[in-house]
C-alpha cells in the first residue's frame, strides 16, 4: 500500500495541485487537507507544506500559518519523527515554526527565509546540489551524494538569514541540505542573497526538510526551459521528479 | 542632523492587523485590538523644513490619501504600548518610491504595532513583550525597538 501524504492548504496556498500531482507520480497516496480540518491529519504518514502565500504573508512570510491550528499536529508529528517537507512558503512556515534548523524552542525561530536582498520577487530557473551526506537526509531515501536537481526559485522571501553564530552552527552541523549550484553542481550565489548560498535546511533528525525552490515545477519536461515540442517527451518526468521519488522511497523504507 | 518620524496608517480596515489580533488571541494573549502603522524615519539637515510632510504625502508608494492617514510623530521612538519592528540588516535608503527628497540624508522604515486590551487600554508591558517574543518579531533577522 502506498504511503499516505497530506498536502496542507492554508488560505493563500497556491501550489497544492502540482504538489499533489508530483507526489502521486512518485507513487504516493497524496491528498489535500484544508486549514479547517486539522483532525484529519492523524491518518497520514507524512506531511507536505506547499508553496504560495499563506495568509497573504501577513506579518511575515509563513508566520501566521506557523501558529495555525493546522500546524499543531504537524509539529507534533515532526517531533515524533514523521517526515515533513516544506516547499517555498512551506519552507518559510517550517522556519517560523522552529522546526528548521530546529536549534531552538518550537515556534521561536532561530533562522528565517527573509526578504530577498534585492528587495524584489524573483522567478528564475535554478539548480540545487545536495550539500550534506545522504545519511543526513533520510527524508530523501537513497539520494546520491552531490545530487543536482533542477527547480524554479520563485519567491520574494528566500534569503536565509540568522545571526552569525547560528549560521556557523548550521554550516558546521549539516543543516544546509542543498545549496544553489550550476548544472554541473558547482556552488553559485543564490538569487535571493541567501546566507551560505542555502536553498534548503534540514533539522537535526533529518526528517524535516525546508526547500525554497520548487522541484514540483520542474517535475515534467513541459515545465523545463529547454523543453522539446514533442508531445510524448513533454509529458516525460524531468529532474524535479527525482526529488519526490526519493521522498517516496524514504516513506516506503519506513513502511517496510 | 535630526530624525523626523512619520506614521502612515490605514483608514480602511487593516486585514493584517486583524490577523495579528487573531493570532495573538490564539497564543493566549489578552489583546483586543491591534493597530499597525508604517513608520518612516527621515534624517534631515533642517528639522524645521515645512515642506517635508507635503513631499512625503505626494509619494504614492508611501501615502494614498484615499486610504491612509499621515501623522508626524513628536519623536523618533515608539509611543507607550507600541513596538517597532525593523530589519536587522537594513541599510538606510536615500530614495523612496524612486525619488530623492531634498535635504533628506537617509530613510529607514519600521512597522509599528500598538496593542490594546479588551477595554481599549494599552496592554501591559509584559503582554507586549510576549507578543514580540512569540509572534511579532523573528529575531533571526529582525529587531524590536521599544
Amino acid at each position: 500500500m502506498s504511503a499516505r501524504v497530506a498536502v496542507l492548504v492554508f488560505p493563500g496556498t497556491n501550489s497544492e495541485d502540482e504538489t499533489v500531482r508530483a507526489l502521486q507520480a512518485a507513487g504516493l497516496d497524496a491528498a489535500l487537507v484544508h486549514w479547517s480540518e486539522p483532525e484529519a491529519l492523524a491518518r497520514f504518514d507524512a506531511y507536505v507544506l506547499p508553496g504560495g502565500f499563506a495568509y497573504e504573508d501577513r506579518i511575515r512570510a509563513g508566520a501566521v500559518a506557523a501558529h495555525d491550528a493546522l500546524m499543531d499536529p504537524v509539529i507534533e508529528a515532526a517531533e515524533a519523527g514523521k517526515f515533513v517537507l516544506g516547499i517555498c512558503n512551506g519552507a518559510q512556515m517550517l522556519a517560523e515554526a522552529g522546526l528548521v534548523p530546529g536549534t531552538g524552542p518550537l515556534r521561536r525561530p532561530t533562522a528565517a527565509f527573509a526578504p530577498n536582498a534585492s528587495g524584489r520577487f524573483h522567478s528564475v530557473h535554478v539548480h540545487v546540489r545536495l550539500a550534506v551526506e545522504p545519511a543526513r537526509v533520510p527524508i530523501l531515501g537513497g539520494i546520491a551524494a552531490g545530487t543536482v536537481l533542477p527547480a524554479w526559485a520563485s519567491h520574494g522571501d528566500g534569503r536565509l538569514a540568522a545571526p552569525a553564530g547560528e549560521l556557523e552552527r548550521m554550516a558546521r552541523d549539516g543543516h544546509v541540505a542543498f545549496v544553489y549550484a550550476d548544472r554541473e553542481g558547482r556552488r553559485v550565489p543564490s538569487p535571493s542573497g541567501s546566507a551560505l548560498d542555502a536553498a534548503a535546511l534540514v533539522n537535526r533528525g533529518g526528517n524535516v526538510l525546508a526547500i525554497m525552490p520548487h522541484p514540483e515545477r520542474d517535475a515534467w519536461t513541459f515545465q523545463h526551459l529547454d523543453r522539446t515540442r514533442d508531445r510524448a517527451s513533454m509529458l516525460a518526468p524531468s529532474g524535479g521528479a527525482t526529488f519526490f521519488r526519493h521522498f517516496a522511497r524514504a516513506l516506503a523504507g519506513r513502511a517496510a | 542632523m535630526t530624525t523626523r518620524a512619520f506614521a502612515v496608517a490605514l483608514t480602511i480596515p487593516d486585514n493584517e492587523a486583524f490577523t495579528a489580533t487573531e493570532t495573538l488571541a490564539r497564543l493566549g494573549l489578552g489583546v483586543g485590538r491591534t493597530a499597525r502603522a508604517d513608520i518612516w524615519l527621515f534624517d534631515v539637515d533642517d528639522p524645521e523644513a515645512d515642506a517635508l510632510r507635503e513631499r512625503i504625502a505626494s509619494i504614492e508608494t508611501i501615502f494614498n490619501p484615499n486610504k491612509h492617514r499621515l501623522v508626524e510623530r513628536p519623536s523618533a521612538a515608539p509611543e507607550p504600548g507600541e513596538v517597532w519592528i525593523a530589519a536587522r540588516d537594513e541599510a538606510p535608503a536615500t530614495l523612496v518610491g524612486g525619488r530623492a527628497i531634498p535635504g533628506v540624508r537617509a530613510i529607514r522604515r519600521r512597522t509599528g504595532w500598538h496593542l490594546f486590551d479588551h477595554d481599549g487600554r494599552d496592554v501591559p508591558a509584559a503582554t507586549l513583550e510576549r507578543a514580540v517574543e512569540t509572534f511579532l518579531c523573528n529575531p533571526a533577522f529582525q529587531e524590536a525597538i521599544r
